[in-house]
């Protein structure tokens, strides 16, 4: 399968933008541009790119996803909708009451009815402010994986509280779950699944450089072994130098940020100095070769900006973040062919997910952004005929506790997702959902639960692993590269190892 | 052996260098046992470093290893610090600092002037969290209790509040007064620190506590445990056992041995309920809405005084956490919380824990086991005192003795020292005197970090943050800025940096010159006369020196060096040229000059 040719732009790869190297030290930026550009050339019919949007913050999957079952939804009204404490949102059919207060669940009417198949008949609901993504559902377009979550093997409640199995590291810690989801491992891990899968299909782009792509800082998901990040802009590349209009001087600014001017970062002996040179080389390539390529974010299927703002509560607009970033995605993927991409990887954040008091205000502000920013992508993929060939997915660090603190809620482990497009028979549930249960009054347990734990808080019953794999087939990832890739793959049960996709 | 012993003979005559000999005889006697070469080579490293040191901390420090001190211990070297702390010495200077009086109260005082002149205009002016954030400039760039201010701001990059955050960035007043308490307590004990930070209202707001209440088993809310997660993680024990050099201990399996557990936190979440405002009764008005009153509007003082309990929301069930048990019935919430916080600040965890981000902060991102246990022990025999770890960091041998030969002693230089380092060197001058560098980003030209406003309480960037895919990575290293640092941000930052030397940066304010020009300047844009315009005005060569020395205390790389000199050559003058003309070449030299500096791996890396 591996061709020569590829062991070469492996290697390319393994040192960073290492064209200094290639090209002898003296080389000027713009002959190393003209060798990016002829690899750009191969054209790329077969494309697939997946995106994950990561909720930060620990996401609130029981307000997000909601079953409505009679028993599922009696236990939420009794758990989140007490006197003092009351989180809990209305049923279906409820209007809003806009003179009610944004801390009141009142302020946003009804959950949003959405019909899930492969669900045996339970009915489901999504946040009331979530107005696309319920039409998104319902016309097939995307569909919930329910519970999802850091796991090392199956794990029941009784199993956790017995410690009879294992469970992940760091449980309920934002940064090392966050570090979990990506990379299977706690703070400090340099590779993760998005980038290690990327490895396997890098090879086949004629831009190797764009393989794996955030526009929302550093993320070790995309990190593999051969593929390294490269950060977008919300605006594109952004030009060092964009100010002065002198050449030499821009061109000097240049060679030094990316250390050309000391011979070239791979030159450095210092690892800090050579990193910030290699950061700087890459920024300097990249932006010569895709601000040739990038489409303006004016055109008809991204813009007008107008369109990257959302309605907020109370009536004004405000420009959403994550839109943002998910349309300089869109215009990526827009310009492939003459990046001559076949595969892509890309991660894109939403933060404020923490939601520890002034749950009803924050979370409800924080699903018109996600509600918004996938309904705007949806809609510009459409626009780009690509929806089926680009995979979206949503994830957060945990879930939270589905018993409530006064005015928010605590940290939990599994939740809901969103998988949207990638040519996939939407409208679907993937894994289970787990039927919600009271709260043991006489010692405040939910012990009449399987997967509930203290608090409430759920323990996943479809794992990140299965997840991941679910995400590899869908790109075409081999199955013995995917075992290498995920460390807990081989403690779930072949036949349930893929919750979604042929 | 012997040659250490003449050295520390021959230095006896200062009290300090006896202390250090017998250091050294420790030292050589722990390593003198023999083992693989590898340990022989190491024990020889450690030796020359022991050597170096005791060398140089018996003469008056150099120009260049005063600006490398400075570098650590301030925003910024200037000509004027760099000649007290040559004729104090490091200690002295420390000394000296230790000794100053904090100023309380500036950053509260600084916001509450300037809501004054905002609603002498217009009465009824939201607060503006901006004006939290000039006072931080303002600080950095010119106050004279340098080293308590870069404290500060290390402090507040551990026990983390921020503007980013809606509730504080509605009450910004609470904000400038927790860092005028971090300030004012950054040479004082952890403890102490650590009670400020747990009752002032800011982190109240920030990590929730403020008006959490106790259990209620009837309708099954819980406590809030937003804080007493965090406390732990990040403020006090960290999340597993460390030793007291900062590596981690490991079970017999080789794995880490976590400190806490979720009952830990349900446990130590029961403390931490009842806190609500400072106010006049113990009533549901006052832990609401901080007034006796069901709509009077509540002084501006509720978000600066430290929160205090109301008993009638305080769980009186029994806390277990960490080994501690309070039992049911416990009748005074200020006993709890002062158990809780001893519980913490006793732990074995929190030396090393608070010492090594300290160290981080200041000198290097990867301080050896050894320092970190010399920090670490500091920190234990002073009680916590902060000032005298501030002191242990900076005089120990690992952080002045430089050594440009090792390939990853430092840090990436983050970027609100990048700025501070070039406006103290140029000089720094704001229109209306109130160092108006906003918080405001463009996409393609900014800073990429504002003091007091991390996404979130994990900090700019996190202790032990791997950059992946890197030689830093393959080398086991860790290196926290550059989790901040990528293809996108280090164009802003390049491109920020050009604003910063070419026009200023800030607020676009008035000028008597009848034009709109940024409120914060680099002196040389205004004045004739400027240390580095007269060093441009003398040779290319003298003005690249000026910078190598002021900047990087001498450590500019011979490449960055020749191409500055090539770059600077372009910059001709006419023979005929008029004085105006002259003048200005000055000046794009030094503009060009500082900017490709500012920009070079020599720079950004502090080492």
């Amino acid at each position: 399968m591996t061709k020569p040719s590829n062991l070469d732009r492996r290697l390319f790869l393994r040192q960073g933008v290492a064209l200094t190297s290639a090209l002898g030290v003296g080389a000027p930026l713009a002959l190393q541009l003209a060798t990016l550009s002829e690899a750009a050339a191969q054209s790329a019919p077969d494309y697939k790119a997946v995106v994950c949007l990561f909720m930060l913050g620990g996401n609130d999957a029981f307000n997000t996803v909601l079953p409505t079952d009679t028993d599922s939804w009696d236990a939420y009204q009794h758990t989140r909708g007490q006197t003092g404490g009351n989180i809990a949102l209305l049923p279906a059919g409820t209007a809003p009451d806009t003179a009610a207060a944004a801390s009141s669940p009142a302020r946003y009417g009804g959950v949003r009815p959405i019909t899930l198949g492969n669900a045996g008949g339970r009915g489901f609901a999504v946040h009331p402010l979530m107005n696309r993504t319920q039409s998104l559902v319902n016309s097939g377009r995307m569909s919930v994986l329910a519970n999802v979550g850091p796991l090392i093997e199956p794990l029941t409640r009784v199993q956790y509280e017995q410690k009879a199995r294992r469970q992940p590291a760091r449980l309920f810690s934002h940064n090392d779950q966050q570090n979990i989801w990506q990379s299977f491992q706690p703070e400090g891990a340099s590779r993760g699944w998005g980038g290690l899968m990327a490895d396997a299909f890098a090879s086949n782009n004629g831009n190797s450089m764009f393989t794996a792509l955030s526009a929302s800082g550093n993320s070790v998901w995309l990190s593999g072994r051969d593929v390294r990040q490269y950060q977008l802009g919300v605006q594109g590349a952004t030009r060092i130098g964009n100010v002065w209009t002198n050449d030499n001087l821009r061109s000097a600014l240049q060679r030094v940020v990316s250390a050309q001017a000391h011979g070239g970062h791979a030159s450095m002996r210092h690892v800090m100095q050579k990193e910030s040179g290699a950061i700087g080389q890459r920024s300097v390539v990249a932006e010569s070769t895709l601000n040739g390529v990038l489409p303006p974010a004016t055109d008809a299927a991204f813009g007008p900006d107008t369109r990257l703002a959302y309605t907020k509560v109370d009536g004004t607009s405000a420009t959403n973040p994550v839109a943002q970033q998910l349309q300089v995605v869109a215009r990526t993927i827009a310009a492939r062919n003459g990046l001559g991409m076949r595969r892509q990887v890309f991660f894109v954040s939403l933060g404020g997910f923490d939601t520890h008091d002034s749950q009803n205000s924050r979370h409800a502000d924080l699903m018109l952004r996600l509600d918004h920013a996938l309904g705007y992508f949806n809609d510009m993929l459409q626009s780009l005929g690509m929806q089926d060939q680009v995979l979206t997915f949503t994830a957060s660090e945990f879930g939270r506790s589905f018993t409530s603190n006064g005015d928010g809620t605590d940290h939990g482990w599994g939740g809901h997702q969103f998988v949207m497009g990638g040519g996939l028979t939407g409208g679907q549930l993937y894994g289970q959902m787990p039927t919600l249960v009271r709260r043991n009054t006489s010692n405040n347990s939910f012990d009449a639960s399987t997967h509930q734990i203290a608090s409430g808080v759920l323990i996943p019953t479809t794992s990140v692993d299965q997840l991941a794999y679910s995400v590899g087939r869908w790109m075409g990832v081999s199955d013995s590269h995917m075992m290498s890739v995920l460390p807990n793959l081989g403690n779930f049960n072949a036949n349930t190892r893929q919750v979604f996709g042929a | 052996m012997k040659f250490h012993l003449i050295d520390c003979l021959s230095a006896r005559t200062k009290h300090w260098a006896a202390a250090i000999c017998a250091a050294v005889v420790a030292g050589c006697g722990g390593g003198g046992g023999g083992g693989g070469s590898e340990s022989n080579s190491t024990a020889q490293a450690q030796d020359a470093e022991v050597t170096a040191y005791a060398q140089m901390m018996s003469v008056a420090p150099s120009s260049n290893d005063a600006r490398r001190f400075l570098t650590q211990a301030t925003f910024g070297p200037t000509d004027a610090s760099a000649a007290t702390v040559q004729q104090q010495g490091y200690r002295g200077w420390i000394d000296a600092q230790l000794a100053l009086p904090a100023n309380t109260g500036q950053h509260l005082t600084f916001f509450n002037a300037r809501m004054a002149e905002l609603r002498a205009t217009n009465p009824t002016a939201d607060r503006n969290s901006n004006f939290v954030i000039f006072s931080q400039w303002n600080s950095y760039l010119n106050n004279n209790d340098q080293l308590r201010q870069r404290m500060a701001f290390a402090l507040s990059q551990i026990f983390v509040v921020s503007l980013a955050d809606d509730c504080l960035n509605s009450q910004p007043q609470a904000v400038a007064s927790y860092a005028d308490m971090l300030t004012s307590q950054a040479f004082g004990s952890y403890r102490s620190l650590l009670e400020s930070v747990a009752r002032h209202p800011a982190m109240g707001c920030y990590l929730s506590h403020l008006k959490n209440r106790k259990e209620d088993l009837a309708t099954g809310r819980q406590p809030d445990e937003n804080f007493a997660r965090e406390v732990m993680q990040l403020f006090s024990i960290g999340l597993h056992r460390l030793n007291t050099d900062g590596t981690p201990v490991r079970d017999g399996n080789g794995a880490l041995i976590e400190t806490y557990t979720s009952d830990d936190v349900k446990g130590l979440a029961k403390v931490f309920t009842g806190l609500s405002f400072n106010c006049t009764a113990f009533n549901s008005n006052c832990f609401w809405r901080g007034i006796d009153s069901p709509s009077a509007t509540p002084p501006e003082s509720i978000w600066t005084q430290p929160m205090r309990f109301y008993p009638a929301e305080h769980s009186t069930s029994e806390k277990r956490f960490l080994g501690i048990t309070i039992p049911a019935g416990a009748s005074n919430p200020d006993d709890s919380l002062r158990t809780a916080l001893d519980t913490l600040a006793n732990h074995p965890n929190v030396a090393p824990f608070i010492s090594r981000q300290l160290i981080q902060r200041l000198v290097t991102s990867n301080p050896s086991p050894a320092y970190v246990q010399r920090v670490a022990t500091t920190f234990k025999n002073s009680n916590g005192n902060l000032g005298e770890v501030a002191k242990a960091i900076l005089l120990d041998r690992e952080a002045r003795v430089a050594n440009y030969t090792s390939t990853s002693s430092g840090k990436l230089r983050e970027p609100v020292l990048r700025l501070t380092a070039l406006y103290r060197l140029a000089g720094a001058a704001s229109q209306t005197g109130h160092f108006q560098i906003s918080r405001w980003m463009q996409p393609t030209a900014h800073l990429g970090q504002v003091p007091y406003l991390s996404p979130s309480v994990f900090n700019f960037y996190r202790p032990g943050y791997v950059p992946p895919g890197t030689d830093i990575a393959t080398q086991g290293l860790v290196a926290p800025e550059f989790q901040q640092l990528d293809e996108s941000t280090l164009a802003s930052y390049a491109n920020f940096m050009q604003e910063a030397v070419d026009g200023g940066v800030g607020i676009y304010v008035a000028y008597p010159d009848n034009t709109n020009k940024p409120d914060v300047r680099p002196l040389y844009l205004s004045q004739t006369d400027t240390p580095l315009l007269a060093a441009a005005a003398n040779s290319n060569a003298a003005l690249v020196d000026h910078i190598n020395e002021r900047l990087m205390y001498g450590t500019m790389s011979e490449a960055l060096r020749n191409t500055m000199l090539e770059e600077l050559a372009r910059i001709t003058v006419s023979p005929t040229a008029t004085p105006t003309q002259v003048l200005d070449a000055q000046r794009r030299k030094v503009r060009f000059a500082l900017l490709l500096a500012a920009v070079s791996p020599d720079f950004l890396i502090q080492r």
